[in-house]
């Protein structure tokens, strides 16, 4: 039986092969475009034989019981947006084989996302007649996999975003806008908690809101780049291990900022009116010589109570190396604060391995570039 | 019946075992005693725990009276039960306030005492002491006093003997290479936890020439239970006679004899770890030791002057004899010092352990020295490992480590 949809499909694919002759006539035997319209008359008339084998999925007007179980009664699946996601994880993925391998990763791992949730709901689209059901079942495949990574990406792009802001942010104004963002968060929790009726489109609203303004900041501040010391620690090799006395304002050098560091300390050295001093528990005045034990981890602090910034340098023997030929290098054994500012305070932790008599030099603790502030390093 | 037999059996254990305890509390000379300081430090702690303790025993004696009599007035003879209730306000606050008044009376004085143990502005002397396993090092800087009224004009290091002159406010520097102990000696003060990258101050004073047991009170590893120390108390024209003999240059062997020929092994063998201060190599340049390419602790008791001392290996065995021995600890007062000073001679040398410490010393105190087994601690001992020495490389040893005092 010839149904209404398969005659179109029919005379369409009868008008191609008509074409087809017609174009090979015209163009004086040229086959390309006289196979394509084959190939399109090909295709129609086996969509005609489907339609003529399903009679086009129409249900008689008379058998009314079919009106709503038939198959073309129902509801069809939702509109897809995979397609588009899988689109622009392949674009990712080729805009990152030619700039880089991070974003290529991530167009791959894109990739196989998009493949995969698309075909999960392909499979459930087709478990049963039954949408509602449909969803659930293809929500107990993939909410397992969903809910914590797009739990974890939500919360990598807030903590994305915070540390950009703070990277940009002034050391002072840091502490100000944490604190307006905790007071924020701590004033909508205590809303929250007085009228537990609020709808959850508004909630929904404002999480929503803030979450976007915080990305949006963060890409903001983060093309704005990080505030200047930060820029200039990072000019100056920050992390690179530098020889005592080189001047580098942001450089850590061996320094230890740690408050465990301050608070137990073997002695506090501090230069005075240029004058080097040290103070340890036990001791009543300033000494000019301080003894510490071989082989132990020693927190020393210095304090800068002079003008402008300064170093302290703790010197406890050298190690000579042989470059073979007879030449040798020698090595000082050093561990020193960063350039400390007046009022500042930073320490240290040394570790002498071997007793100062070892030296003929000795042991000392200085401050470069003042002569004579020195303090005598002993140990048995 | 044989409930009955139980009960009885249970009953005379539990009574000898208490007649034991009892019995063991009747020790005399006892050198850890909490009971007996020697010093004001430890008189300071025991005049507060005496009455804590009588004040605790009264309650604790009135608790158990309560107890044991509501027992048995109350026990259980197929009598009905009683109407129950619930709170009574006049009893609940009475024995609410009470021992509210109780720990008040304690809290005083318990206050007052931490405040005077913690004191360290008088402070006389300053003494760096570091734990490690399973030893303790002593030493002694050369900064502010210690120089001015004690002429430690270098620092000295040594080890297993704390030495202090009398009636001197000594401040303790307490801290640790490797990981926690704590330094106790119940007859001069409480104890103090040595905790590696901190320092925590101890006072110490010894009231009269003597010495003083103690040992380590925080579990520290294998050997925690050999982690002794001692220390030693002198007075002033002894302790500065200490002093100087610490400070005296270092005396080579007469070259021919065991002890030169010991020198000489010495630095190949146990120089690795153990410095002496003034020893040279054949070259004629210094020995330094270097402990922190073998030991994870990165120190190992410095032996310049081991003679002078009365213990080795973290003072968990004697260098003396037991007659010798004695002999110093049962000094008087006046003769304590002289006897102490004395050192280590040839006739009174505890031969038997320091030779079986030098034979096998993993064998004779437990410790992680197995070359084979120092993977976890990439290659370095935990203490001192089997050198495999011959008897006739121990008898040189010895006649070497004779010499040094």
């Amino acid at each position: 039986m010839i149904t209404t949809s398969s005659k179109l499909f029919y005379g369409l694919g009868a008008v191609s092969i008509a074409g087809s002759i017609v174009w090979m006539i015209a163009h004086d035997g040229g086959a390309l475009g006289a196979v394509a319209l084959v190939f399109i008359a090909t295709a129609l008339i086996f969509l005609g034989a489907i339609a003529s084998y399903v009679r086009d999925g129409h249900v008689l007007s008379t058998d009314t019981e079919q009106h709503d179980s038939a198959p073309a009664a129902q509801r069809g699946p939702d509109r897809s947006w995979f397609p588009l996601g899988v689109a622009l994880s392949l674009g990712t993925l080729v805009v990152g084989l030619v700039t880089s391998p991070g974003i290529f990763k991530v167009g791959v791992a894109l990739l196989i996302a998009m493949l995969g949730e698309w075909l999960i709901q392909n499979w459930s689209d087709r478990a049963s007649s039954d949408p509602s059901y449909n969803e659930r079942v293809r929500g107990r495949v993939v909410h397992p996999l969903e809910i914590p990574i797009g739990g974890a990406l939500l919360l990598a792009v807030i903590v994305l975003s915070f540390s950009r802001i703070f990277l940009s942010l002034s050391v002072n104004a840091g502490p100000i806008v944490f604190a307006i963002v905790g007071a924020l968060v701590l004033f909508f929790g205590s809303m929250l908690s007085i009228r537990p009726g609020t709808s959850r489109r508004v909630v929904g609203t404002i999480c929503g809101v803030a979450l976007v303004g915080l990305s949006v900041v963060g890409v903001v501040l983060a093309l704005d780049g990080e505030r200047e010391q930060l820029t200039e620690a990072a000019e100056e090799d920050h992390f690179a291990h530098r020889a005592c006395g080189e001047e580098a304002d942001y450089s850590d050098e061996d320094a230890v900022r740690a408050v465990s560091a301050k608070s137990s300390v073997a002695a506090t050295v501090t230069l005075k009116n240029g004058v080097l001093y040290a103070e340890m528990d036990g001791y009543s005045g300033p000494l000019t010589s301080i003894t510490l034990q071989r082989s132990l981890n020693s927190n020393i602090l210095f304090q800068n109570e002079d003008e402008g910034e300064h170093r302290m340098v703790v010197t406890y023997g050298k190690v000579v190396e042989s470059l073979g030929g007879g030449v040798e290098r020698e090595t000082l054994l050093q561990a020193c604060t960063s350039l400390v500012a007046k009022g500042g305070q930073q320490g240290v932790v040394v570790n002498v391995p071997k007793p100062s008599f070892s030296s003929t030099e000795g042991f000392s603790i200085t401050v470069p570039g003042l002569e004579g502030a020195s303090v005598e390093v002993l140990v048995p | 019946m044989k409930t009955a037999r139980r009960w009885r059996n249970a009953s005379k254990a539990a009574i000898a075992v208490s007649a034991l305890s009892f019995l063991a509390s009747c020790a005399k000379d006892a050198p850890q005693d909490t009971w007996q300081p020697a010093g004001p430090n430890a008189e300071r702690i025991d005049n507060l725990q005496r009455p804590v303790f009588y004040v605790a025993g009264v309650v604790g004696v009135i608790v158990f009276v309560a107890v044991a009599w509501a027992m048995y007035r109350y026990r259980d003879r197929g009598q009905a039960i009683p109407e129950q209730t619930h709170g009574k306000p006049v009893v609940e606050i009475v024995l609410t306030v009470i021992p509210v008044l109780i720990l008040l009376g304690v809290a005083v004085p318990t206050a007052s005492t931490i405040f005077k143990l913690a004191k360290t502005s008088d402070t006389e002397m300053t003494i760096n002491v570091t734990g490690q396993q399973w030893w303790w090092e002593y030493d002694y800087p050369a900064s502010g006093s210690n120089i001015e009224q004690y002429g430690i004009t270098a620092p000295i290091v040594t080890s297993g003997q704390l030495v202090i002159p009398e009636n001197t406010k000594v401040l303790l520097r307490v801290t640790s290479r490797d990981v926690i102990h704590s330094y106790w000696i119940p007859k001069l003060n409480g104890k103090k936890d040595s905790v590696p990258g901190r320092v925590h101050l101890l006072r110490m004073e010894g009231s009269k020439p003597g010495i003083y047991a103690g040992q380590c009170t925080e579990f520290c590893g294998l050997s925690h239970s050999y982690m002794r120390m001692e220390a030693v108390v002198l007075s002033r024209a002894d302790y500065d006679a200490w002093v100087a003999n610490q400070l005296e240059e270092y005396t080579a062997p007469e070259a021919g004899t065991d002890a030169a020929a010991g020198e000489a092994l010495f630095i190949q063998q146990c120089s690795r770890c153990h410095q002496v201060n003034g020893l040279k190599n054949s070259d004629g340049s210094l020995n330094i030791a270097a402990p922190e390419q073998n030991l994870v602790s990165g120190a190992a008791p410095n032996l310049t002057n081991l003679m002078t001392r009365n213990t080795f290996a973290g003072a968990s065995w004697d260098l003396l004899t037991p007659e010798c021995r004695d002999n110093v600890w049962n000094a008087s007062s006046a003769d304590f010092g002289e006897r102490y000073l004395a050192g280590v001679s040839t006739e009174c040398l505890n031969q038997k352990d320091l030779r079986e410490w030098l034979r096998n010393s993993p064998a004779k105190k437990p410790m992680y020295a197995d070359p084979t087994k120092l993977a976890s601690t990439g290659g370095l001992y935990r203490g001192m490992p089997n050198l495999g020495l011959t008897e006739d490389q121990i008898n040189i040893i010895v006649a070497y480590l004779l010499e040094r005092k």
